[in-house]
């Protein structure tokens, strides 16, 4: 299979700055230099590569949004990944983070940036010891600092380290946070492209997409957009994890069918059981049954099956696992993370709990189904950002596939007793 | 309120944290790190430290650190043990080795043993699913645990 | 329509707003109601409690119309049933935890919570679990209780604590449904502003403890008067019951308080019900040492109106025994502008005497540039500050600049004596020798004119302490702002700097760019209305000079005396001679407020009569033969112009058996042959605004609820005198007496709500001169001049420059003023540590 951003990941002192210019490492900077920054913004856009950070916006025309003539501007590499079930981030941080420094290099050439932070979750700390330490050698390079390679181009980026939230991933509330508030999500618009980090125009771009860039400006956005699918390009890491034999990030083409990735890379479920039902982006999108394992991996495909690609996470369960108690743990989290500003999401999250612990007590009644579809009728898209709907994907999915699972635990129990 | 002073090696870091970013305000979370790694907690007299150094309420670094889970206001043990408890690790059987770690150290999951060694808190996912079940250690993340490896970890642990 | 306007529709109504409105506030235009929780219009959108969410045509999400900014075309629907069943949905979820204990919360009657609750609720809860319990009521400070268990966590508080105060003292604490109000460490959350967060919660969570189970809201009556604290003159509600002050409200007026209040006039009322209140006429024969000769005794069972005739009387008589010049009258800067203008009228008309005045430092009326409103600060590039500092003085106006440094591009500027607030705001700070603002002000005047090519006596910057380059970035500063406001506080101004303050702003109304004007910012209620009706020895009413013989007489008849009066420190100088007899003192205390201490005491017991017509018992009332009761603010009636210029109506809101300050006035008016016989406080003011120039449009329908500004006062040019005072050296330090708001006076007394406000005696050093004195700070000092001293807690911060010491007034007791030599004027104190 291709490999873009996983071609080297285990080669050994990948960290070290001479390694990794052996590798063709920073090569990309003096083709990208010679070109105009308009001229690689275009290119991105023409390569089709969408933000592997969850929300799969095209990266090139997020760039192109930028506030004209306003400057200074930022750049803001999501390094949060808190995401249940994605940890495809941490392995590129760890193991290979000047592809990273490259790609943000490129990014703030191509939108004449100055000053980049790569967000990091907070308990990433040991991360930012080895970012940092790429950083200082991308400086004693010249990669980084004044006038870079003679173009004029003046950059630095540091690392900045959150401390525990997950609403931190979002971009808005990701500013805040750098910014040294509290990580609440912030009104759009206006969006971070015309308002961002201290009110300026700033990028944010996730890890993965940032490390993507050097393979485009080096073999061209012809060669990326030729993988993939239609409107899917390049490649995607997968972060495999659950029941699985082999639990792993793998580098796929896109369209590469879930089977495959489960089966064959992942060696299959675990203890010879069967696989009851998986998540495939993360635990934010809704969940399918086993019956659709042959779904293609894609932006579009998962979307037509009433999922999303997500961050790339797939998460497989197998036929010894409660859905209601996987269910109820997914409900905990958006609860213990919700930031609490906003009504649906901070009272829904823990309103659902509520109800779903009472299920798990054998105290629940089949109208609790009904109620919490209605509870989650009345979060969805009604809140100040993405994070309640997050919650309800894995709901309302459990409830449409699994209802079974609910209803054992309804036998027995007189009506009423509630 | 007996006063907080930061150390001259902080002072130190602090001026570095600082220079990163254009407005000062940007350090909070970092400053907050620092005392919290360096003093195992946030007191009251260090986010009035914080407050003056960055030029805000006290009440407003209270309201940012209050925010997020990796401060605390009740001082921790010296080895600070994440158990993450999420999807990924809750498939593969997180909660009997949670339960296995609180009672080989005797302690409730969010407390602390009595010589102040460990402090032990369910966590939400530490993006490391794929070694699940997964534990962090001040800044060591633990993956693949069995009840051999916890107490293999923890008994190396001095 | 122009650029600046859009047009919407809304529920099938078409509406026009300007570009930047908010769809809540469009709805609003065509009444069309879109319940909110977190929306404030004064605070801006949140977007938390998402109780505002609308359908909008081509958007496939529901909006909510609090954030959202209307855009052409748009098409906004309110009531279809996907918005019905979304605001079910979103009020289901808020009053979840809520406890629904209506019946026994303060806010039951003017709630939002329960108004929103009927209009758009489902009819029965879903929740079967217990509710979140939190603590119930719990102090958040002195004077504000917090219900937790109420709070909805709309974040309009903390926001407004943010965003209005800017302070951040009240905060979100936690995270998710542990969120919730609270302050660092849970210290009380006190500072001057805080009351309005009760206005705005729109639950019962945050609740005036003074008011708390006093009275139901409905059971109220409410009053909309002015806050007399100020010259601000905040719009304010009094809620009464059974003829007792109950709470105090902010009224929103956009063109004085922008819709808030201070703490010191929500809570500072104490004085209305106070034991000092002086509730009848009465001999004093302790006072001055008995009655005085040329004074007939009150009957046993005088009445009012006889008394009152009987003191006219007096007056009268000495008057003509002795000439008009041996009465005098010292009126007040806080009494309403009929009852200034009703004195000037008995001294000038039934007595022949100028000898009024209100002040003991130096101002003029008029302007020679425009004077602004305060909401042309909010329009101004810069805000000039000359020796003022609006925490202290106006608070209210602290609010608005702050409002203008963050959202409206405003820069401030602060040319003081001292350090400030408002310095945290500001762009450039200039500080002055305390008590060289002559040479300061000059300095600017000169740079401005050298640009400009005019003339102007050239004023270097050396004994001001200010270097050469401020002095230059300041002028520059000046000089290319597009609008500048200037604000400057006359009564901390010494000597003659307000003639500098006013060669300042002839000048910059020369910069041919520029639009200017000024906000003369003195703290006292009706400062500006004092001068306004001629409480003034050398100007009558409207700002004519006594000099205009000609307009005097067409206004005033042939025997309008057009001979310069005393001023108040004069008049008191020739009680000291004897040559001043009578005195009338109207709301005022020249004992404790006039520069001189005990020899105001002397000279005022030299007095063959004194009286004083005050609300409350004062120092100088106990050296009074004859004591008039005044009623007092919530009793007054009348009206008051704040330093923007705006006259506006004080209410009634209480009764009392006493009769008003004007009808006082008015009897001894009459008993001196005048025959206007006014029935009622309005009648005053309609005889204003046929005499005094500026005021013709003031009316009781003009007036109105929201007030209505009078034409500024023009200063003819003479008055802007050209030359240049000099700073004269003494021994010591410079004294300089500054504000503070919550002062320990006769109006926050001892049983205010505010007490916790008081401080002990400070005074201010620099860290050069405290070195000098073998000073530190916290040490116990003494300040001394001849014949008084104070002592005071030794502050070494460098609120002022060296050779300065400043003193903030922060009580009665502290006689800070007995410093001060009786003419006024610079003052050096001997500082030593004890
Ligand atoms: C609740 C929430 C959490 C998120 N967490 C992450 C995250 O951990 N990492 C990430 O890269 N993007 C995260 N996102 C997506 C970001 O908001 C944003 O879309 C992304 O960083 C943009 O980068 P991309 O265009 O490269 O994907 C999150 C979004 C939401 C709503
Ligand atoms: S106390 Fe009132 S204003 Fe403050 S957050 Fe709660 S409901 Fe809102
Ligand atoms: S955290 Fe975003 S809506 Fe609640």
């Amino acid at each position: 299979m291709t490999q873009i951003l996983f071609k080297n990941i285990d080669m050994k002192d990948l960290t070290d700055i001479e390694v990794y210019e052996k590798q063709g490492g920073y090569q990309s900077l003096k083709k990208a230099f010679a070109q105009k920054p308009e001229e690689i913004v275009a290119m991105v856009k023409a390569s089709g590569l969408r933000g592997r950070g969850g929300a799969g916006f095209p990266t090139g025309l997020k760039w192109s949004f930028l506030a004209k003539d306003v400057f200074p501007r930022y750049l803001c590499c999501n390094a949060d990944e808190s995401e249940p079930g994605t940890c495809k981030d941490r392995e590129l941080l760890l193991k290979n983070p000047h592809m990273l420094i490259e790609g943000m290099i490129l990014c703030s050439y191509a939108c004449s940036i100055e000053t980049g932070y790569i967000y990091m979750r907070g308990e990433f700390h040991d991360l930012s010891f080895i970012m940092d330490k790429a950083l200082d050698e991308a400086r004693a390079k010249g990669y980084l600092g004044k006038n870079i390679q003679g173009t004029g181009l003046n950059l630095d980026i540091h690392t900045h380290l959150g401390a525990g939230a997950y609403i931190c991933g979002e971009e808005s509330a990701l500013l805040n946070s750098l910014e040294g508030g509290r990580g609440e999500p912030r009104m759009k618009p206006p969006f971070p492209a015309v308002e961002g980090l201290y009110a300026k125009p700033t990028v944010i771009n996730n890890v993965e997409t940032l490390c993507v860039v050097p393979y485009i400006v080096n073999e061209g956005a012809e060669k990326y957009a030729a993988l993939g699918t239609e409107k899917s390009k390049g490649t995607k890491l997968v972060s495999v994890s659950g029941n699985v034999k082999r639990p792993g990030n793998y580098e796929i083409v896109m369209g590469t069918s879930t089977r495959e990735i489960i089966y064959d890379l992942a060696g299959g479920i675990r203890d010879d059981n069967n696989l009851k039902a998986f998540i495939p982006g993360g635990s934010s999108v809704p969940m399918l049954p086993a019956d659709q394992v042959d779904v293609a991996y894609d932006y579009e495909s998962l979307a037509a099956a009433g999922t999303m690609l997500g961050s790339g996470a797939l998460i497989v369960i197998d036929d010894k696992v409660d859905i209601v108690e996987t269910t109820l743990r997914l409900i905990s989290f958006y609860m213990h993370e919700s930031c609490g500003k906003c009504v649906p999401c901070r009272e829904g999250t823990r309103w659902l709990h509520q109800i779903v612990e009472r299920i798990l007590q054998h105290k629940g009644t089949l109208e609790h189904l009904t109620k919490m579809e209605d509870i989650c009728d009345n979060m969805s898209f009604k809140t100040f950002c993405p994070l309640a709907d997050a919650c309800v994907a894995p709901v309302v999915s459990s409830i449409k596939h699994f209802r079974s699972d609910y209803e054992k635990y309804f036998k027995n129990i007189p009506t009423g007793s509630v | 309120m007996a006063g907080f002073t930061f150390s001259e090696k902080q002072e130190k870091e602090i001026d570095r944290i600082v220079a990163k970013y254009p407005f000062k305000k940007s350090a909070m979370l970092p400053l907050l790190t620092l005392v919290q790694r360096d003093e195992r907690v946030v007191s009251p007299e260090a986010m009035v430290a914080i407050s003056e150094r960055l030029d805000c309420s006290p009440a407003y670094v209270q309201s940012v650190m209050s925010f997020y889970t990796m401060y605390h206001t009740e001082k921790v043990g010296k080895y600070m043990i994440l158990f993450c408890i999420n999807i990924s690790c809750q498939l593969n059987g997180c909660d009997k080795l949670l339960e296995y770690t609180a009672q080989k150290l005797d302690i409730k999951v969010g407390g602390t043993t009595a010589d102040d060694k460990f402090t032990l808190h369910r966590e939400e996912c530490l993006a490391d699913c794929t070694n699940a079940p997964m534990m962090r250690i001040n800044d060591t993340f633990y993956g693949e645990l069995t009840e051999q490896r916890i107490d293999q970890i923890l008994d190396s642990l001095s | 329509m122009s650029d600046n306007e859009i047009t919407l529709t809304i529920d099938g109504k078409s509406v026009t707003v300007p570009k930047g409105t908010k769809v809540v506030d469009a709805a609003k235009q065509v009444n069309v109601d879109i319940p909110v929780f977190c929306y404030h219009e004064k605070i801006g959108p949140l977007g938390c409690c998402r109780m505002c969410l609308v359908e909008v045509e081509k958007m496939p999400k529901l909006m909510t119309a609090c954030t959202m900014t209307v855009m052409p075309d748009m098409v906004v629907k309110t009531t279809t049933e996907k918005v019905e069943k979304a605001q079910n949905g979103v009020l289901e979820f808020t009053l979840l935890n809520h406890p629904l204990d209506c019946p026994v919360c303060d806010k039951g009657g003017e709630c939002p919570l329960q108004d929103n609750t009927f209009k758009f609720g489902a009819p029965e809860t879903r929740m079967e679990f217990d509710r979140h319990h939190n603590a119930k009521a719990t102090p958040l400070s002195p004077v504000i209780t917090i219900d937790r268990e109420r709070c909805i966590a709309c974040q309009r508080c903390t926001a407004y604590s943010e965003r209005i105060e800017q302070s951040r003292d009240l905060v979100m604490l936690n995270r998710g449904f542990k969120n919730e109000v609270g302050t660092f460490n849970n210290q009380s959350y006190d500072t001057r502003f805080s009351g309005n967060v009760i206005d705005i919660c729109p639950v019962g969570a945050l609740t005036n403890t003074e008011f708390r189970f006093k009275a139901r809201t409905w059971d109220l009556s409410n009053t909309e008067t002015l806050c007399a604290n100020c010259a601000c003159n905040c719009n304010i509600t009094m809620g009464t019951r059974l003829n007792e002050l109950m709470r105090i409200e902010a009224r929103p007026n956009d063109a004085v308080d922008d819709g808030w209040i201070c703490d010191k006039g929500r809570w500072g009322h104490s004085f209305v019900k106070s034991k000092n209140k002086i509730l009848t006429a009465r001999e004093n024969s302790r006072g001055n040492g008995g009655r005085p000769t040329s004074f007939p005794a009150f009957p046993h069972d005088c009445s009012l109106p006889e008394a009152v005739s009987k003191v006219a009387q007096a007056f009268k008589k000495i008057a003509t025994e002795h000439g008009p010049q041996s009465v005098g009258f010292i009126g007040s800067p806080y009494a309403s502008n009929e009852d200034g203008y009703l004195y000037q009228k008995l001294f000038r008309q039934g007595l022949g005497s100028n000898n009024i005045d209100h002040k003991t430092y130096q101002d003029t009326p008029g302007l020679p540039v425009n004077h602004y409103g305060v909401e042309q600060i909010e329009s101004s590039n810069v805000v000039l500050l000359i020796a003022s500092d609006p925490t202290e003085e106006l608070p209210i106006l602290d609010l608005r600049i702050k409002k203008a440094v963050t959202n409206c591009g405003t820069r401030l500027v602060s040319l003081n004596d001292q350090k400030i607030e408002l310095d945290k705001q500001a762009s450039l700070s200039v500080r002055y020798n305390v008590g060289s603002e002559t040479l300061a002000l000059d300095a600017l005047t000169y740079g401005l004119a050298q640009e400009l090519g005019e003339s102007a006596s050239a004023q270097g910057v050396d004994a001001t302490g200010i270097s050469a380059e401020t002095m230059k970035t300041l002028v520059e500063t000046v000089r290319s702002s597009m609008k500048i406001c200037v604000v400057y506080n006359p009564a901390a101004l010494s000597g003659g700097a307000v003639s500098a303050v006013k060669r300042l702003l002839a000048m910059i109304a020369k910069v041919p760019t520029l639009e200017c004007g000024a906000i003369p910012a003195a703290p006292m209620t009706n400062a500006v209305g004092a001068m306004d009706m001629g409480l003034l020895p050398d100007f009558y009413p409207g700002g004519v000079s006594i000099g205009d013989q000609e307009e005097i007489q067409k206004q005033w008849g042939e025997t309008a005396p057009t001979e310069k009066g005393l001023s108040a420190l004069e008049m008191i100088a020739r009680a000291e001679a004897g040559e001043l007899k009578a005195l009338l003192v109207h709301r005022s205390n020249p004992v404790l407020d006039f520069p001189g201490g005990s020899k105001v005491i002397t000279a005022l017991k030299k007095l063959d009569l004194l009286v004083v017509h005050d609300m409350l018992e004062t120092e100088t009332a106990e050296l009074a033969h004859i004591v008039l009761p005044s009623n007092g603010p919530a009793y007054d009636e009348g009206t008051t112009t704040n330093i923007g210029g705006r006259v506006q109506a004080r209410k009634q809101a209480l009764t009392s058996e006493l009769k008003p300050d004007w009808e006082i006035i008015s009897l001894m008016l009459n008993a001196l042959g005048d025959e206007t016989s006014y029935q009622r406080a309005s009648e005053v003011t309609d005889e204003i605004a046929q005499k005094v120039p500026g005021y013709q449009k003031i009316g009781r329908r003009s007036v109105g609820k929201a007030g209505c500004n009078r034409e500024p006062i023009t200063s003819i040019d003479e008055q802007v005198s050209t030359e240049s005072a000099q700073v004269g050296a003494g021994e010591g330090l410079r004294l300089r007496v500054a504000s503070f708001l919550f002062t320990h006076d006769k109006i926050l007394d001892a049983s205010s709500k505010l007490a916790h406000h008081f401080q002990p005696s400070t005074a201010h050093l620099h860290e050069e001169d405290a070195k000098k004195l073998g000073i530190q700070d916290g040490n116990a000092i003494l300040l001394s001049v001849s014949n008084a001293r104070l002592e005071a807690t030794a502050k070494v911060d460098n609120r002022c420059q060296p050779g300065g010491v400043l003193v903030p007034k922060v009580s009665d007791e502290q006689e800070v003023n007995s410093l001060i030599g009786l003419q006024g004027g610079p003052t050096w104190v001997e500082v030593r540590k004890v």
